[in-house]
């Protein structure tokens, strides 16, 4: 590739559109490009593409790969063979500084606990990111990226896709509406870790002792980043690592920002000012590697402007929350949802997005008048989020799930992760300074430390 | 022994001047105390190895004559402690050789057995002292209830709080008025995971393969008893371990429910809920789940206001209440009931200072002369017992037992619809009809002549 030294980012913001010229673009590019100038195209690279990260890339298939990272080049040899041109790496570190001038924004889909020292890394550089949910590890990384990215001025897109869908809207217009009243309690679950699935099933056991040999496809010191060194063991990759304390964030950071979205954004949560969990037994053993079989996470938000306090419950490991009351029988509650109990009624909604949107019981939804729609869409609503980040880099605008809305929601997620780590006693929270006034042993996890040779 | 057709339940109510007639082993009147042998009563324990021997030591004043364990390594201590008892390994042949010797009978197998031996023993008009939960199923335990009415046999189940001084404050406490109408209850166990290291015993495991070569000390076919055959794997069922099994115990809530929710029966003055609903951790059809979750809604009863009882296990417990005072223990296993003036957690009011002002409740109710002298005393005539089959232990382990139907593994995609609704007249669910077998069981071939006993005989 032969860019020059033209800042690509502000180019594509619309500041210096004739010079689009001098961008040359990939012979594959062309030829797949239909209507659009190639010149209107984002140069992107993405990091960590052997599972989440490929649907994301090839969401935004319309624009130019000129990059591909990932520590296991085998688990990305099927991404890598379909975008033949972009050049492969394995350190997102070399590949940041070789290919600096070509690339406007990263897709990152690592694992949890390197969001953070990827996106950062991108962020300094002015990159603009779409990182995958939850949006770090820690709760301090992720108030350390939203800041950053404000600062860098970059645009933003978290990977909770249900973001951009109709159904979030929707809710937020029909809670505004007054649908079922004030909302003083909301239950929110998912069947992970025991999903049913590869993609949700988490393990939850001690440390292996085995030390099998680190294939030779997959740089292990890497794939560890700033996580405190063990051994090498195919459990934690690829996918399982979700259920370890040290790299996921468990069924809650894993579908939180998924299920907990809706609420978060049509009630204007903000953050809790207690929370308090109960999981099944931590055994030492296991509790210091995995997260609990079960949890039950309560979070406590105060009142906001007229609407009165909200009690928020998590559930997951297959508990449910209790039946509503306004639930018809023989009406099966799903296995991942959402339940928002209001003083005139009840609404229920699915996994992503608030998808399966329904007031209850059905008459009542059924007679529904609704309000007008107010709230902007997203252009193919959640199949359009990564498009969506893609259009506010280029017309500046932000994206729907952007840090500034991302970074909060991730914030009161990981939270309640905490709390579990804490559990059985209640947390009070100070967000704006990231304390547990009450429980100061609570920092240790809040800025975790980072392994000899990592910083933010 | 020489007693030929009076029974002895009648002879030690009735008729002591015949006492001369019966002779005692000689153990007994060398360590006899003050007590007249005649007094005592004459007792035999089946399932002895474990929780069977503890209650044998607490029942040591009176003749332990006959002692039953499908194992006899695991019975061997209390063999040892009881060099003349008499020594068994099928409980039938027990009852039938020693048929004129006994009084009562202490049954401590696994739950699995509770009913068989229990309705044998009072099918035969002995006094019966039950481990608890009472039964296996919610239909035994109302079967057993209703027999042991009939016989008008003594009985008591082993929940030996029952008996305590705390409970009675409780009660009085709550009927006092102490914290209001009570609306919610909240119970919860770290069983089966003890939290520290270990499991008390395993759920959420599945059958292991393979089998090994049954102990030359153990009937293994009889304690199977009526549950389906299976092969004998060692230190998965046997001993203590059947507890998370299907088919041998209860789960943590059968264990624990009938200790932790008798009090909640006795100070709100519950009978059948009128719904049960559940979820739990991942469930199979070998054990119960790692940890659940059971709620269930109790009607209004007189002047008591609706109650929702709150069930947790597996490590679960319920929102830390703010009363609490910081640096107070939340226990891992707990009471917490909620009223519409106060809280009592762990029978005390909340906060501690509360419960300082407070002081002591009016006294209501009588004390007791402890769990096992309860049993002996109603076994003597007296006033029964209070945790007896037919007033109390019958109703509470059926209630128990409920919760763990709403956690059947095949019913769970059902009850994703619905919660299980309770006809307590008709004696099942209404709603969901798949649930009511569960009430039940079947009962292996070989089994079903006794089941019929427990019905029909």
């Amino acid at each position: 590739m032969m860019v020059d030294s033209i800042d690509r980012r502000k180019f594509l913001c619309g500041t210096a559109g004739a010079v689009a010229a001098f961008t040359i673009v990939p012979n594959h590019v062309l030829a797949g490009a239909a209507g659009q100038r190639p010149s209107d195209k984002l140069n992107l690279a993405a990091i960590g593409i052997g599972g989440m990260g490929a649907s994301n890339i090839n969401a935004c298939s319309s624009e130019n790969f000129v990059a591909l990272c990932d520590a296991d080049d085998q688990y990305a040899g099927k991404v890598f063979d379909k975008l033949p041109d972009a050049r492969k790496y394995k350190d997102f570190r070399v590949m940041l500084d070789k290919e600096d001038k070509n690339i406007d924004g990263v897709i990152i889909a690592t694992p949890d606990h390197t969001h953070a020292v990827v996106a950062m890394a991108c962020i300094k550089r002015r990159k603009h990111i779409y990182l995958q949910k939850p949006l770090a590890h820690s709760i301090g990384e992720v108030r350390k990226l939203t800041e950053a990215a404000r600062e860098a001025g970059i645009q933003t897109q978290m990977g909770n896709q249900g973001h951009s869908s109709e159904e979030i809207r929707l809710l937020c217009e029909w809670l505004a509406d007054g649908a079922i009243g004030p909302v003083r309690e909301v239950y929110t679950w998912s069947d992970r870790p025991v999903g049913g699935d590869p993609w949700s099933d988490f393990p939850i056991m001690a440390r292996p002792k085995e030390t099998p040999e680190v294939p030779k496809s997959l740089d292990w010191d890497l794939w560890l980043g700033p996580a405190q060194h063990r051994p090498y063991h195919p459990i934690y990759h690829p996918m399982s690592w979700r259920g370890f304390w040290d790299f996921g964030t468990g069924a809650l950071g894993d579908m939180g920002c998924h299920i907990i979205d809706p609420a978060f954004w049509a009630l204007k949560l903000g953050q809790p000012t207690r929370v308090e969990a109960t999981t099944t037994h931590y055994q030492p053993e296991i509790a210091a590697e995995t997260y609990p079989r079960a949890s039950i996470v309560r979070y406590e938000f105060p009142a906001r402007g007229n609407m009165p306090p909200v009690k928020l419950t998590w559930l997951d490991g297959r508990l449910m929350p209790p039946r509503p009351r306004d639930l018809e029988p023989g009406r099966r509650l799903d296995g991942n949802g959402a339940i928002f109990l209001g003083d005139k009624g009840t609404i229920i909604h699915g996994s992503h997005g608030a998808g399966g949107l329904r007031i209850v019981p059905e008459t009542k939804m059924k007679a529904y008048k609704r309000p007008e729609k107010t709230i902007p869409r997203v252009n193919r609503g959640q199949s359009g989020h990564e498009q969506d980040w893609v259009r506010a880099c280029k017309n500046g605008k932000p994206a729907s799930s952007s840090f500034e809305y991302g970074g909060p929601l991730t914030e009161m997620v990981l939270l309640g992760v905490l709390a579990m780590r804490l559990k059985d006693q209640p947390l009070e929270w100070d967000p704006v300074n990231l304390k547990v006034t009450n429980v100061p042993e609570a920092d240790k996890y809040i800025n975790p430390p980072f392994r000899e040779g990592w910083t933010l | 022994m020489e007693q030929k057709k009076m029974t002895r339940r009648g002879f030690m109510g009735t008729a002591a001047g015949v006492a001369a007639f019966t002779v005692v082993p000689r153990h007994v009147v060398a360590g006899s105390g003050a007590a007249a042998p005649s007094e005592k009563i004459n007792i035999a324990g089946v399932g002895i190895g474990g929780q069977g021997g503890a209650d044998l030591r607490n029942l040591e004043s009176q003749n332990i004559v006959a002692l039953c364990d499908v194992d006899w390594r695991h019975a061997a201590g209390c063999f040892r402690r009881y060099p003349n008892a008499k020594q068994y390994k099928d409980f039938r042949v027990m009852l039938d050789k020693e048929d004129k010797n006994l009084d009562g009978v202490v049954v401590a197998t696994p739950d699995h057995m509770h009913a068989i031996v229990s309705m044998a023993a009072i099918r035969r008009g002995k006094h019966v002292y039950c481990e608890k939960p009472l039964t296996h199923t919610v239909r035994e335990a109302k079967i057993l209830a209703e027999a042991a009415r009939e016989a008008k046999v003594a009985t008591q189940m082993g929940n030996q709080g029952q008996a305590s001084e705390g409970t009675r404050l409780l009660c009085e406490t709550i009927w006092d008025g102490a914290i209001g109408q009570v609306r919610d209850v909240h119970i919860w166990t770290d069983r089966p995971l003890n939290g520290i290291d270990k499991w008390y015993w395993p759920q959420g495991v599945d059958r292991p393969k393979g089998e090994d070569p049954i102990p030359e000390t153990l009937d293994w076919d009889l304690l199977i008893g009526p549950a389906p055959m299976r092969p004998y794997v060692q230190r998965v069922y046997h001993p203590f371990v059947w507890r998370g099994w299907w088919d041998f115990g209860t789960g943590a809530l059968g264990d624990i429910g009938c200790h932790s929710i008798d009090p909640v029966f006795r100070a709100l003055k519950l009978g059948y809920p009128t719904s049960v609903e559940a979820t739990c951790t991942l469930v199979n059809n070998e054990t119960y789940p790692v940890a659940s979750r059971v709620t269930y809604e109790f009607p209004a009863r007189g002047d008591l206001a609706p109650v929702t009882l709150h069930w947790y296990d597996g490590g679960m417990k319920p929102p830390r209440p703010p009363e609490l005072e910081d640096g107070r223990k939340w226990d891992t296993n707990g009471a917490l009931y909620v009223g519409d003036k106060g809280k009592m957690y762990n029978g005390r009011l909340l906060p501690e200072s509360r419960q300082r002002e407070y002081g002591k409740p009016p006294q209501k109710l009588e004390r007791s002369p402890g769990h096992y002298m309860e049993w002996v005393i109603a076994c003597k005539g007296g006033k029964p017992a209070g945790s007896n089959f037919p007033d109390h232990a019958g109703l509470l382990a059926q209630v128990v037992l409920m919760g763990n139907i709403a956690l059947r593994p095949a019913l769970k995609e059902k009850l994703l619809s619905t919660k299980l609704l309770w006809d307590a007249q008709g004696f099942k669910f209404t709603n969901v009809p798949e649930a009511n077998p569960y009430l039940t069981k079947e009962y292996r071939e070989g089994w079903a002549r006794l089941y019929r006993l427990m019905k029909d005989d």
